[in-house]
């Protein structure tokens, strides 16, 4: 197996306070990975921090053996990390299908000239580019609303096509910020499907931030574990779930 | 029909051309960029086509019109000198946000305006005048007016439906997610900055004949609230907002004029009516953002239009 991301001592200081502090670890390709830990552990900032939307203050990330250590968003989007956002930040006021649309904005080519003027090769990319968004829209079973304005959508409707918007990126690496939160355990455990499910017919690598133990340990290959910007434990979820560093972060002593 | 064109003729092709001054300034904001740059811009096309017709062209014979080619090679120089002036500005000045990018593209209007009033080649306080003319009277303005407007909403009209259209939408919507989903921000907002500035700059360059004479007075700040009127009050998320509103805002101080010739009316009111226009465009504005955030043209009414039509 290959090492897809690796962060090297990265860490995140926002005045005194050490969001992510020296964390280090490796995601292997194909993998679910999971990150947990209680609240303010610096989970969602080292999201930030992996997909360019905060800078780090110092440290490293390699993504497939390139340094994209304080790359810009768009262009660590361009090499293929796509993610969602745990409160999500979805386009309001465009469809569902213009979402999605919008993030296979690095797989297609079309200028302003060549749109405005609706060429034969800017006509066919609209095309497939609209075919794309409606399959993955069905894949999150809302095609049959992809005119309706992203901003009248349910929560969880909302955050499937968070999904499906993330996808249309074709990312190897997807990195899912607390995808079930607001869901019921039933929903979760459809959840837990569909990301595998997404994984096998996508090549993906998944990182995903969850809450909800029984889902991250059923779900995930390997855990990493935050608390106060720092890395306590990583492993299998067996291992991690007996760790007492974790016991202790969670519950104290 | 040659009684109304003589009476309404220079009107019309105002209406005309603060149409497209709107759309000049919808351009930066479908990528939610608040520039008021527009005016500094259309100086400076009616500048180069100023100089140009009055100092570099050979002199019209008397009893000649202008030729309509060297019009078409200014809004040419206009187009190209304003589209490197608004990269130039646009890469520092699109860092800021807001009300800041608001600020620093009025501080440019401002420069603009401060220099034409103090350089040779702009006459100074003076300005340029005796700009020759292409035309026979206002009116014939249309034809090169009217294309001009329809070509560029069209152009927006496609953009809006294209790649790069929805780039900008997801930039206006939330250039943080956008970025994430590999949508380059500082090349899209630049993009659409620099299209409004090529839009103003051919504008004034047309402007400056039309106004027969051209000085510092023209692309001020105080053109800069109004195009931004034309655009809130007409519908800022659609191509058809600005347009509507830059044609029919320009029409009103002549509908009030016309109003206060209805017979009957208490001298007051009708005294009211002509002069304070701008009291009433200030409530316009006012009541516009109460009564009609999105303004007068909604994407969400054209749908339901479009709806009903099929």
């Amino acid at each position: 197996m290959q090492t897809i991301l690796k962060i090297d001592r990265l860490t995140r200081a926002f005045g005194g306070l050490v969001a992510v502090d020296q964390v280090s670890f490796e995601v292997q390709e194909g993998e679910i990975f999971g990150l947990i830990g209680p609240n303010g552990a610096g989970k969602t900032t080292l999201f930030n921090l992996i997909t360019g939307l905060t800078p780090p203050t110092s440290g490293k990330q390699f993504f497939l053996g390139e340094d994209l250590t304080a790359a810009r968003p768009h262009i660590i989007a361009t090499k293929g990390i796509a993610r969602t956002f745990q409160n999500i930040r979805l386009f309001g006021n465009l469809s569902a299908l213009e979402n999605v649309m919008v993030a296979q904005h690095v797989h297609t080519r079309s200028g302003v000239l060549s749109g405005v003027l609706g060429t034969p090769t800017a006509r066919r990319e609209q095309q497939q580019s609209r075919d794309y968004a409606m399959e993955l829209l069905r894949l999150v079973h809302l095609d049959d609303r992809a005119e309706a304005q992203a901003r009248n959508f349910s929560y969880g409707d909302q955050r499937r096509l968070e999904i499906a918007r993330a996808l249309a990126l074709r990312p190897k690496l997807l990195l899912l910020d607390e995808p079930g939160a607001g869901m019921n355990s039933n929903e979760k455990a459809g959840l837990s499907q569909f990301i595998r499910d997404i994984r096998a017919q996508f090549n993906l690598t998944v990182v995903l931030i969850e809450h909800h133990v029984p889902l991250v340990m059923g779900l995930c290959d390997r855990i990493a574990v935050l608390n106060f910007g720092q890395l306590i434990a990583l492993g299998v979820p067996s291992a991690v779930q007996n760790d007492p560093a974790v016991v202790e972060a969670y519950l104290g002593e | 029909m040659a009684e109304f064109i003589t009476t309404y003729g220079f009107l019309i092709v105002s209406m005309v051309f603060a149409a497209m001054l709107a759309l000049s300034l919808y351009l930066p904001l479908m990528t939610g960029q608040l520039s008021l740059a527009s005016p500094g811009f259309y100086a400076l096309g009616g500048y180069i086509a100023a100089v140009m017709s009055t100092k570099v062209f050979p002199p019209t014979p008397q009893g000649e019109i202008f030729p309509l080619v060297y019009l078409l090679i200014e809004m040419l120089v206009a187009a190209v000198a304003s589209a490197l002036l608004a990269v130039l500005i646009g890469i520092p000045a699109l860092r800021l946000r807001g009300i800041y990018l608001a600020l620093a593209t009025i501080a440019f209007v401002e420069v603009v305006r401060v220099l034409s009033l103090n350089l040779e080649i702009t006459g100074k306080a003076i300005g340029i005048f005796g700009i020759p003319q292409p035309f026979l009277n206002k009116f014939e303005y249309m034809w090169i007016a009217a294309p001009m407007l329809i070509l560029s909403t069209w152009f927006v009209y496609r953009l809006e439906r294209s790649r790069v259209g929805r780039a900008f939408a997801a930039l206006r919507e939330d250039e943080l997610a956008a970025t994430a989903m590999g949508v380059n921000p500082t090349y899209n907002k630049v993009l659409s900055f620099t299209m409004g500035a090529v839009l103003a700059g051919v504008v004034g360059a047309v402007s400056a004949h039309f106004l027969n004479t051209w000085n510092a007075r023209q692309g001020t700040f105080d053109a800069a609230i109004l195009y931004l009127a034309f655009v809130i009050i007409g519908g800022s998320r659609t191509y058809l907002g600005p347009v509507l509103g830059g044609l029919l805002l320009t029409a009103l101080p002549e509908v009030l004029r016309a109003l206060a010739g209805v017979e009957f009316l208490p001298a007051f009111v009708a005294q009211f009516l002509v002069d304070g226009r701008l009291i009433i465009y200030g409530l316009l504005i006012a009541l516009a953002t109460i009564f009609f955030p999105q303004g007068l043209i909604t994407p969400t009414m054209l749908k339901r239009l479009a709806r009903r039509g099929t």
